[in-house]
């Protein structure tokens, strides 16, 4: 079951796109999509997680050691999530959706636009 | 705040739970340390947000197959029994889902039944159930008589001279007094209409114990010049205003001052009272042996009511050395025993009866509705054998199998529970519309007891439709699997075929104990009350005019008001009586021919009223001997009389009565009758005729001042002259309200209505019960016949003939219903006598009903096994051999 040909709904979006820039833990990532949805976004804890839930199943994100992840948190154990190689795919035809939608966008307004 | 939300984190599967749980509570608090400095609302509003959002994910993630098999944890103590039951009826949601015809069939039929309980129970649980709006309501009882040997009716009431001696001589009462309804005149200003008040005696507004809403009760400094009202009659009449303490009203003959208003809830002695005051009766007014006062006392708390009858029985027996009476005063009293009745039973009277006969009667279709999904529940369980014998193979324990099968029952029942309030809430009213006027009609609605009531109909659902087809689940048989999980299971068809079995049982009780109701309603409908109700017309009129003082002036003003009646177009005749039948009961008395010599003993206890015009003619009652009144009658109160016919039997045998002379002991008077006339049913269509006296409307002295008497028209459509009469009482006698407005047909149906209207709904249960018995029976042989599709198709081959077939699965259905009517015939037996007083003309065990039902029972039964038979034979051999079956 992958929904990739349904597009990636846009807190998943905003997921894999924090993830992006490196392996993050839970708190991370939901801190990274409040900033990078420049506050649109405030995802709950069990909306969040049923995300990761279904990102997991769909081998776009994994988990991975502490180890792997840079820096580490001091205090508790946590656990870190990267993208997979699927993952990247996914985010970057997302992402060439939204460009050739924003292109699109442009060409249209380019229709109307005033010649001065 | 964060525990709790925590808490919520057990709702999720529990493989989501292991894999996120700790995370999801770590960002939980985390989101809380941060919002709890923003403040108390921040902090509110977070808990909210966040708490909707874990049980919406956690309900998604249960639908959500990827942790469907994933295994339950152990020692969670609390947490572990609601995550079980949180997932199984998540499980059986899911299941439920694939299968919408099954549950939209359940379901409905669940919620009809549990609906018709709900709507009848909320008036019992009005109406029988609540307690009345007094403190401690269940001290508070009627006292009434009895003397057993007499000739007084089977019960009546005491005697004025007996409240005293109760009030002075019990040991085991508080307080006793008096009590009674009545319409009359209530004058506000301009408006004037006819109302229903009650005058209790001043001790009993006292152990009533309810305080008024406003101002205070009547006291006895009063001296009767005060009344308190009904917080209906204060809002309706004085717009709610506080003012109305001091203001002075029009009631009955006389000016009293209002000087409180009772709360909203209180009533007595029934909820149409609108106005009370007090009486405060003396010593010195009695009268021994008129026994006609209604007497209400609180009993000292745990006193038994036997004993307190026999307590007051030895007071009542002392009564005549302390009063003076005649002998024959002595002789009653020295047979009386005292009736004691809770307060409560004695103002529902009769109606409890029927309610409770309704009450069962939709239960039994509950059970009926039960059986008929519990058999639903065993075909799918048959059907789910295989896929249960794969769990049960894979290790699913016994108790998980159990419950996973219950917890379908449960959801169904719950949703089942749901319709039903909705039904029962929209069909409330209409069911109120049908009934009968109900004492406490008014406090019937939905209601904490309701719900309650609703809880327990879905958990009895739950443990019928539910616990027998989740055992049989719960243990599959492992073979289904080696067979390839075909075949019906023969061995195992007895539940089901014993559960069609009862359903027709219950279902025939239900239609002998309807078919005896309707026999009753149609015996009733056929007696002969001995008057026409047709066209006739009756209505009341109080009036208070200057000059009616004396019998003579009364008449006149009577006869005249007639000859104006006559006058109008349409109107073919005229009369009036003291006390229409079928609305009023008539007074009573005692007489003596004049010939017996005085022995006060066998005085005969006669009913006595009055009429005047056209009565006789406009009722369409015979006259039998002698003559009817003439106007000299009429206008001088002669003494002449006129007997019923089975007065006159009771008086004289076979005699002609005619000319003969009667002593009225209660006042003394010497009467000669002058005719005979026909017997009526006075009271209802039940009873027989009571023996009655007919004076002239002038006489004798003091009969005439106390009452309103009913006028009687005959005329085409009586309805319609309504409007014209009322134009003339307002020109006539303008500060006289025109009240008790009815057509005699009007009254024989509502005499009826009782009866009618439990003959209407028990049918409509128990056509609904034979309905669900044959749907039960089809879907049992229709099942069969699909199992039995390749033994058939065997048959077939080897040349059965479709009739042959046929009759095989007929046989089948038939002997089903056969045990059914057997068992249903004895239940019967033993049920109708419940109906008893409810029955009219027909005894509780009636042959040509019983045979009746059975043999309609049986049609049904046949009908329904028909269908699935010629399915049967049309089996085509070589389809059912050849393909999977």
């Amino acid at each position: 079951m992958t929904r990739l040909s349904d597009g990636l709904s846009t807190l998943e979006y905003h997921v894999l796109l924090a993830l992006a820039s490196g392996p993050l833990y839970g708190y991370a990532v939901k801190d990274a999509v409040e900033a990078e949805s420049s506050g649109s976004l405030t995802p709950r804890a069990a909306s969040l997680y049923r995300v990761f839930a279904r990102l997991l199943t769909q081998d776009l994100v994994r988990e991975v050691e502490p180890s792997e992840a840079v820096p580490p948190h001091p205090g508790r154990e946590r656990k870190y999530y990267a993208l997979t190689e699927r993952g990247r795919v996914a985010l970057a035809d997302e992402a060439r959706r939204f460009k050739e939608a924003a292109a699109l966008a442009e060409r249209r307004l380019g229709v109307v636009r005033r010649p001065t | 705040m964060t525990r709790f939300l925590v808490l919520l984190l057990r709702l999720f599967p529990p493989g989501f739970r292991r894999r996120f749980g700790a995370e999801v509570a770590d960002q939980i608090r985390r989101d809380h340390a941060r919002v709890s400095e923003k403040g108390v609302l921040a902090r509110w509003g977070f808990a909210l947000a966040t708490g909707v959002d874990l049980i919406r994910s956690a309900l998604a993630e249960r639908m959500d197959p990827t942790w469907e098999d994933t295994e339950e944890e152990e020692g969670w103590e609390m947490g572990g029994w609601v995550e079980g039951v949180v997932r199984d009826l998540g499980h059986a949601v899911r299941s439920l889902r694939r299968s919408p015809g099954f549950t939209a069939v359940s379901v409905a039929t669940l919620g009809v039944a549990i609906g018709a309980n709900v709507g009848i129970f909320n008036v019992v649980d009005a109406v029988l159930l609540r307690p009345l709006p007094f403190p401690e309501a269940d001290r508070l009882v009627y006292l009434g008589a009895t003397a057993p040997g007499s000739d007084m009716p089977d019960e009546f009431r005491l005697g004025t001279e007996f409240t005293f001696a109760f009030a002075e001589q019990s040991e085991l009462l508080e307080g006793v007094g008096t009590y009674n309804t009545f319409t009359n005149t209530l004058h506000v200003g301009d408006r004037v209409e006819r109302v229903l008040m009650s005058f209790p005696s001043l001790s009993v507004l006292e152990f009533l114990d309810v305080a008024p809403l406003l101002g205070r009760l009547p006291v006895a400094e009063d001296d009767g010049g005060t009344v308190v009202i009904s917080h209906r009659l204060w809002t309706t009449w004085f717009n709610g205003d506080p003012g109305v303490l001091g203001q002075s009203v029009y009631v009955g003959g006389g000016t009293r001052t209002v000087v409180g208003v009772m709360p909203p809830d209180f009533w007595f002695p029934n909820d149409q009272v609108l106005l009370w005051g007090a009486t405060n009766p003396r010593r010195a007014d009695i009268t021994p042996g008129r026994f006609n006062v209604l007497q209400v006392a609180r009993v000292k708390p745990g006193v038994d009511a036997e004993a307190l009858a026999a307590e007051l029985t030895r007071i009542a027996r002392r009564v005549p050395q302390e009063v003076a009476g005649s002998p024959a005063y002595a002789t009653l009293v020295g047979q009386l025993r005292t009736v004691v009745r809770p307060l409560e039973d004695q103002i529902v009277g009769p109606v409890s009866k029927a309610l409770w006969v309704l009450l069962g009667s939709v239960a039994v279709v509950l059970v009926i509705a039960c059986a008929n999904v519990a058999n639903l529940f065993l075909v799918r369980g048959e059907r789910r054998q295989r896929d249960l014998a794969v769990r049960r193979a894979l290790g699913a324990g016994r108790a998980q199998l159990l419950r996973a099968q219950l917890a379908e029952a449960v959801v169904i029942s719950l949703a089942a529970g749901g319709l039903a309030i909705l039904i029962a809430t929209a069909g409330t009213p209409l069911l109120l519309r049908m009934a009968p006027p109900v004492p406490r009609m008014g406090e019937i609605g939905l209601s904490t007891s309701t719900l309650m009531f609703t809880l327990v109909a879905c958990v009895f659902c739950v443990v019928v439709c539910g616990v027998v087809p989740a055992l049989r689940a719960a243990a599959p048989r492992l073979s289904a699997l080696r067979d390839g999980g075909r075949g019906a299971s023969s061995r195992r068809t007895w539940v089901r075929d014993g559960l069609v079995a009862g359903q027709t049982a219950l279902a025939l009780v239900l239609l002998i104990g309807s078919g005896l109701l309707m026999r009753s309603f149609q015996a009733l409908r056929n007696v002969d009350p001995g008057y026409d109700t047709r066209d006739v017309l009756t209505f009341q009129i109080a009036p208070e005019e200057e000059g009616m003082e004396d019998g003579p002036s009364y008449a006149r003003f009577h006869l005249a008001f007639m000859e104006r009646l006559q006058a109008l177009p349409g109107v073919e005749s005229v009369g009036v009586v003291e006390n229409v039948p079928l609305n009023e009961g008539t007074a009573s008395g005692r007489f003596l021919p004049e010939a017996e010599g005085g022995d006060l003993e066998d005085a005969a206890l006669l009913n006595v009223t009055f009429t005047g015009g056209d009565y006789f003619r406009t009722m369409g009652i015979p006259l039998i001997r002698g003559r009817l009144f003439t106007d000299e009658d009429q206008l001088s109160g002669n003494g002449n009389i006129l007997l019923s016919e089975s007065a006159a039997r009771l008086l004289w045998g076979d005699d002609d009565p005619v000319g003969r002379r009667l002593r009225f002991l209660s006042a003394d008077l010497l009467f000669t009758v002058v005719g005979v006339v026909g017997d009526v049913l006075q009271d209802d269509f039940r009873g027989s005729p009571q023996p009655l006296v007919y004076n002239p409307l002038a006489g004798p002295p003091r009969t005439w001042t106390i009452s309103s008497p009913a006028y009687v028209i005959k005329a085409r459509h009586p309805e319609m002259q309504v409007p014209v009469i009322r134009e003339l009482v307002r020109e006539i006698a303008p500060s006289a309200p025109m009240y008790r407005v009815y057509t005699m047909e009007g009254l024989a149906a509502d005499s009826m209505q009782q009866l009618s209207f439990t003959t209407l709904t028990l049918g409509l249960a128990s056509v609904l019960a034979m309905l669900l018995g044959a749907l039960g029976l089809y879907g049992v042989l229709s099942y069969t016949v699909a199992a039995r599709a390749k033994e058939i198709g065997v048959r077939m081959a080897l040349g059965a003939r479709a009739g042959q077939v046929q009759r095989l699965v007929v046989g089948q259905g038939t002997r089903v219903v056969a045990v059914g009517i057997v068992v249903g015939l004895v239940g019967a037996l033993a049920v109708t006598r419940v109906l008893g007083t409810l029955l009219f003309d027909v005894g509780p065990v009636d042959p040509i009903i019983f045979t009746g039902m059975s043999a309609g029972m049986i049609g049904v039964g046949a009908l329904a096994s028909w269908l699935p038979a010629r399915r049967a034979s049309g089996v085509d051999p070589v389809r059912s051999l050849g393909g999977d079956g």
